[in-house]
C-alpha cells in the first residue's frame, strides 16, 4: 500500500477536463507542491458516452462521467493525497461525493480585480481611496442562483463548493491558509491542458 | 356438471325455485353490469400494459346475448366466467455498464536546490534592496516553457511542460533582476532553458546577453548547470564580465587570458562556474582543450605540471557568443569548438546569414553536427531549422523602442574625385581585361577596393563630398548637445576624418588602438560633452558594445554584407535610447558603392526567406559572377566560390 502524505504538507490537486469533438472526455489531475512544482500528472485514456447512457443518464451525465468517473478514478489513482482538490469543470465537482477530501471548484478571475496584482499595471489607474475594509473576505459566502454552489472567497480567488458539500468550504478555507500570496489557483489548469494535449497526440 | 345442472347455478350456488310471474308481465330491463376481466400481467411494471378493452367488448357482446336469453327464459340465468390467456410480452434489456476509464501517472522528482559552488550566495540577502522578483495576477498565465521537439519521450516533454510560469520559478528562486524584463526576453529565456541546442539571432540590441545569463542562472539554480564556457570575440570579454556582474552577480565569473603557463592553471581550476575565453585564445589552446576532450573518454591525462586535468572533461554548456565566426566549418575557430566536449551548445547572433546559407550550416555543425546539409533550399532551410532558432526583430516586440530613421544620402562625387575615380576605373578594367585567363578575383577586389577609397577621399587633392556632407550634419548634432558614431572600413579614412572633424573632438575605435585603451575611449565618449563624434572601423565597433546615448550613426562607406551594417547601426539602437536614433547612409552615385548597394539588397532579401515567410528566394550569394559583374567582366573558367 502507498504511504499517503499527511494534510499538514499542502499539496493541492488540480482536476480538468477537456472535451475533444472526435476523442471524447480526456481528464487531466496534476498534483502540485506548495511552491507550484509538479508532483505527479495523472491522465485518462479518451473517454465517450455512447448513445444509451447519453439518453438514460440525461442531465446527470455530466456528473456521473466527470465527477464519479473521471475524477474519483484520477485523484484515487494518485499516490499522495491531497489538502484538497480544484478543478474548474463545474460537473466535475460530483467527485466531491465519492472521496473523503474537501473539492472546489475555482472560478476565473473578475477581469477588473486582476490589475491591482500586478504593480506595473496599477501604476496605470487611478486608485480610489475610500474608508478602510473591514479584514476578512470581502465576499460573503453566498448561493448562485440556481442555488446548487455557494460562492466564497479565498485571498484574491473565488471557490465555489456544492451547497450539498457546504463543509467543504470551511476545509479548503483552513488548508489552504497558509498557501503563498502569490500562488495562481488558475494557472495550474492550462498546465493541465498543454499535458493533455502532448498526451493526446499519442493516441491519435 | 351437465348444462341443466350448469344453468341451475349461479356462481356455485343453488339456485332459488323460480317465482312465478302473472303473463303478460313487464319485460325486465336488461341491466347489464357485465363481469369486467381485468389481467394483470406476472410482473406489472416489466415493460408493457396489456390494453383489455377490446376483449371486454368482445365479452360484452356475448353478454348481451346471454341477457337477450334471459329476458325470455325464466331468470335467473347462470354466467359461466372463462380465464384468458394472452401472450406474455417480450423484456428488450438496455445495459448500462460503466464506461471503463484508463488512466496513465506520472511522477516528478522534487525540485532540488544544489550548493552553487563558487558562486556568491547572497541573491536572497540582496533582496530588500533590489526589485522584487516579477510575478503575476491570477489567470494571466506567464511565460511558459515548451519542450523543444526533438524531447520525444512524452515523459521528457511533460516535464517541461508542467512546470509554472517563468515568470514564477524567477520568483520562487529569488532571482531579482536590475531592471524589469521585457517579455520577449522572458520568452527567450523559456526558449534556451529546455534546449540543448539552441540559436538565439535576435536583432542587435534586444538583450541576448542578458536572455543567455538568465537562463545560465536559472538552470544553475535548477542544478542543471554546473560548468559553463562562454566563446566571444576578444573585445567583448569585459562587456561579458560587466553583464554578469550586473544580472547574475552571484555567480563567479573567469576571463581566460594571461600567458600559456597561467591559461593552464585557469582551465585546470575546479569549482569555476563561468569561463569566459575568446576564439583567438581558444584557438591558441586547442592542444589544452583536445587533450581535455580525451579525459573525457575515460583517461586522465595530466596537465605538463602532472596536477590534474588540464580542462573540464566535460562542459554542461559551451556558449558562442557571435556565433557567425564559427561560419567557416574548415576553419580552425570551428574545428576547436566542435571538439569541446559538452552537454548543450548555444549560439547567439544577430546575423546567422552574413553571406550564405553556408553560414547556418556552419553554426549548425557546432549545435547539430550533420543536421543541415549546405544543398538544401533556403526556405526548406529555414523550416528544418525552426525549432532551433529563435528569431526577433525590434519592430515586432519593442513598440517603445525610439524609431530608426534612415536617410540615404546620395551624393555626387566632387569634380577632383570624378576625374581620379573615371581615370582609375577606366585603367583597372582595361587592366583586368589584358589579364585575359591569368585574371582572379584579387585583381578585381584590388580595383574595388582602389575605387571605393577614391569614394571617401580623392588621394590627390583630398576633396570628399561625403566630408563635407558629414561635417554640415555634425554642426546639428554638435549644436544639439547630441553624440554621433561614424563607421568605416578603413582606418586611413578615420584618421584623415579625425583630422578634418578635429572641432567636434572626435574619438578613435579600431583596430589600431589597444584592446586594453578601447573601454576608456566609449567611457570618454559616453560621459565627455565635448565629444560628439566616435569613429569607429565596422570589424573593431560592430559588435557587442552598448551605444544607445549616440542618437545619429552615419555609414561613411558600405560594408561587404548587410548584417555588418545592421550591427553597427544596433550600436546606438537598443534598450535605453532616448529617442529616434538617425542612420545616414553615404553613397557616391554612379559608382562602384551604388553596384554593390544594389547586391546588398539581394542580400536582405535572402535572410528574409530563410527567418520569415516572406517570399523571395532570390540569389544567394555574392558569387564571381556578381563581383566580375560589377565591371561587366565574364568570370575566367573555374570553380565560383562565395567570395564575400
Amino acid at each position: 500500500m502507498q504511504h499517503k502524505r499527511p494534510h499538514s504538507i499542502c499539496i493541492l490537486g488540480f482536476l480538468t477536463v477537456v472535451e475533444h469533438p472526435e476523442q471524447g472526455l480526456f481528464g487531466g489531475y496534476l498534483l502540485l507542491n506548495h511552491t507550484g512544482r509538479p508532483l505527479e500528472f495523472h491522465c485518462t485514456a479518451p473517454l465517450r458516452p455512447n448513445r444509451a447512457q447519453e439518453i438514460l443518464y440525461g442531465p446527470s451525465l455530466g456528473p456521473f462521467l466527470y465527477g464519479e468517473q473521471i475524477g474519483a478514478t484520477l485523484v484515487r489513482h494518485a499516490k499522495a493525497t491531497p489538502c484538497a482538490v480544484l478543478t474548474d469543470s463545474e460537473p466535475a465537482l460530483a467527485m466531491g461525493e465519492h472521496l473523503d477530501v474537501p473539492v472546489a471548484l475555482v472560478l476565473p478571475p473578475d477581469p477588473a480585480d486582476t490589475f491591482t496584482a500586478d504593480p506595473e499595471d496599477a501604476r496605470a489607474h487611478l486608485l480610489r481611496l475610500d474608508t478602510a475594509h473591514n479584514a476578512g473576505p470581502t465576499v460573503q459566502p453566498h448561493r448562485t442562483g440556481d442555488g446548487k454552489l455557494v460562492l466564497f472567497d479565498l485571498g484574491r480567488h473565488r471557490l465555489a463548493v456544492p451547497c450539498s458539500c457546504e463543509a467543504h468550504r470551511n476545509a479548503i478555507t483552513d488548508r489552504l491558509a497558509n498557501l503563498p500570496e502569490s500562488f495562481d489557483l488558475v494557472e495550474p489548469f492550462g498546465r493541465i491542458h498543454e499535458a493533455i494535449s502532448e498526451a493526446r497526440k499519442g493516441v491519435r | 356438471m351437465n348444462s341443466a345442472q350448469r344453468s341451475s347455478m349461479t356462481h356455485g350456488k343453488p339456485a332459488k325455485p323460480p317465482c312465478p310471474k302473472p303473463w303478460p308481465r313487464k319485460t325486465p330491463r336488461a341491466v347489464l353490469r357485465p363481469n369486467v376481466f381485468t389481467w394483470q400481467p406476472p410482473n406489472p411494471p416489466a415493460v408493457k400494459s396489456l390494453d383489455l378493452r377490446a376483449s371486454q367488448v368482445a365479452l360484452s357482446q356475448s353478454l348481451v346475448l346471454e341477457a337477450f336469453r334471459q329476458a325470455v327464459l325464466p331468470l335467473p340465468v347462470a354466467v359461466t366466467s372463462e380465464a384468458l390467456e394472452l401472450a406474455r410480452p417480450r423484456a428488450v434489456a438496455v445495459r448500462i455498464a460503466a464506461p471503463r476509464v484508463r488512466v496513465r501517472g506520472f511522477s516528478f522528482a522534487p525540485p532540488e536546490r544544489p550548493e552553487m559552488s563558487g558562486a556568491v550566495p547572497d541573491c536572497n540577502s540582496a533582496a530588500s534592496t533590489q526589485p522584487t522578483p516579477p510575478t503575476l495576477a491570477p489567470g494571466r498565465g506567464g511565460t511558459r516553457i515548451r519542450p523543444p521537439h526533438d524531447i520525444v519521450k512524452l515523459e521528457d516533454r511533460l516535464h517541461y511542460v508542467l512546470q509554472p510560469p517563468l515568470e514564477h520559478l524567477l520568483a520562487e528562486r529569488a532571482l531579482h533582476f536590475p531592471f524589469r524584463p521585457f517579455p520577449y526576453q522572458f520568452e527567450g529565456v523559456a526558449f534556451l532553458y529546455p534546449r540543448h541546442a539552441a540559436v538565439l539571432a535576435d536583432e542587435m540590441g534586444l538583450g541576448k546577453t542578458m536572455q543567455a545569463i538568465t537562463a545560465i542562472r536559472l538552470l544553475m539554480r535548477c542544478g542543471e548547470l554546473r560548468t559553463v564556457l562562454l566563446v566571444c570575440p576578444k573585445p567583448l570579454v569585459t562587456n561579458w564580465q560587466r553583464e554578469f556582474a550586473q544580472w547574475a552577480p552571484e555567480i563567479s565569473v573567469m576571463a581566460i587570458e594571461g600567458d600559456r603557463a597561467r591559461r593552464a592553471w585557469q582551465w585546470r581550476l575546479p569549482d569555476v562556474p563561468v569561463r569566459i575565453a575568446n576564439y583567438e585564445l581558444l584557438c591558441r589552446d586547442r592542444e589544452l582543450l583536445e587533450s581535455g576532450a580525451v579525459a573525457a573518454q575515460g583517461e586522465s591525462p595530466l596537465s605538463s605540471d602532472g596536477e590534474g586535468p588540464v580542462v573540464p572533461t566535460q562542459f554542461d554548456l559551451v556558449l558562442l557568443d557571435e556565433a557567425q565566426r564559427v561560419k567557416n566549418r574548415s576553419g580552425a575557430t570551428s574545428q576547436v569548438v566542435r571538439s569541446i566536449r559538452r552537454r548543450r551548445s548555444w549560439a547567439l547572433t544577430g546575423t546567422p546569414v552574413e553571406n550564405t546559407t553556408e553560414d547556418l550550416v556552419g553554426i549548425f555543425e557546432f549545435l547539430v553536427p550533420g543536421f543541415l546539409a549546405p544543398d538544401l533550399k533556403p526556405r526548406r532551410m529555414g523550416r528544418a531549422v525552426r525549432d532551433y532558432v529563435l528569431r526577433r526583430t525590434k519592430d515586432r516586440v519593442l513598440a517603445d523602442l525610439p524609431p530608426k530613421l534612415f536617410r540615404d544620402a546620395n551624393l555626387e562625387l566632387t569634380p577632383e574625385q570624378r576625374e581620379t575615380y573615371q581615370r582609375a576605373e577606366d585603367e583597372g578594367v582595361v587592366r583586368l581585361s589584358s589579364l585575359g585567363g591569368e585574371l582572379t578575383i584579387q585583381h578585381v577586389f584590388e580595383l574595388i577596393l582602389r575605387l571605393k577609397q577614391i569614394c571617401n577621399f580623392d588621394p590627390v587633392s583630398g576633396t570628399s563630398s561625403k566630408l563635407e556632407r558629414l561635417a554640415a550634419d555634425l554642426e546639428e548634432v554638435a549644436d544639439s548637445g547630441r553624440k554621433a558614431i561614424v563607421f568605416s572600413q578603413w582606418v586611413g579614412s578615420l584618421d584623415r576624418l579625425a583630422k578634418q572633424l578635429h572641432r567636434f573632438g572626435p574619438l578613435e575605435y579600431h583596430g589600431k588602438i589597444p584592446p586594453k585603451h578601447r573601454d576608456a575611449v566609449i567611457e570618454r565618449f559616453r560621459s565627455d560633452p565635448s565629444r560628439h563624434v566616435l569613429l569607429m572601423s565596422y570589424g573593431a565597433g560592430g559588435v557587442g558594445l552598448n551605444l544607445q546615448f549616440a542618437g545619429y550613426v552615419f555609414l561613411f562607406d558600405r560594408w561587404w554584407n548587410p548584417a555588418v551594417e545592421d550591427q553597427a547601426i544596433n550600436r546606438a539602437h537598443r534598450i535605453g535610447a532616448d529617442g529616434p536614433i538617425t542612420v545616414t547612409r553615404f553613397l557616391t552615385l554612379d559608382t562602384i558603392e551604388e553596384r554593390i548597394d544594389f547586391i546588398l539588397q539581394e542580400k536582405r532579401e535572402l535572410f528574409d526567406t530563410i527567418f520569415s515567410d516572406t517570399t523571395g528566394g532570390r540569389k544567394p550569394r555574392l558569387s564571381q559572377d556578381e563581383l566580375f559583374g560589377l565591371f561587366e567582366l565574364r568570370m575566367p573558367s573555374g570553380d565560383n566560390p562565395a567570395a564575400a
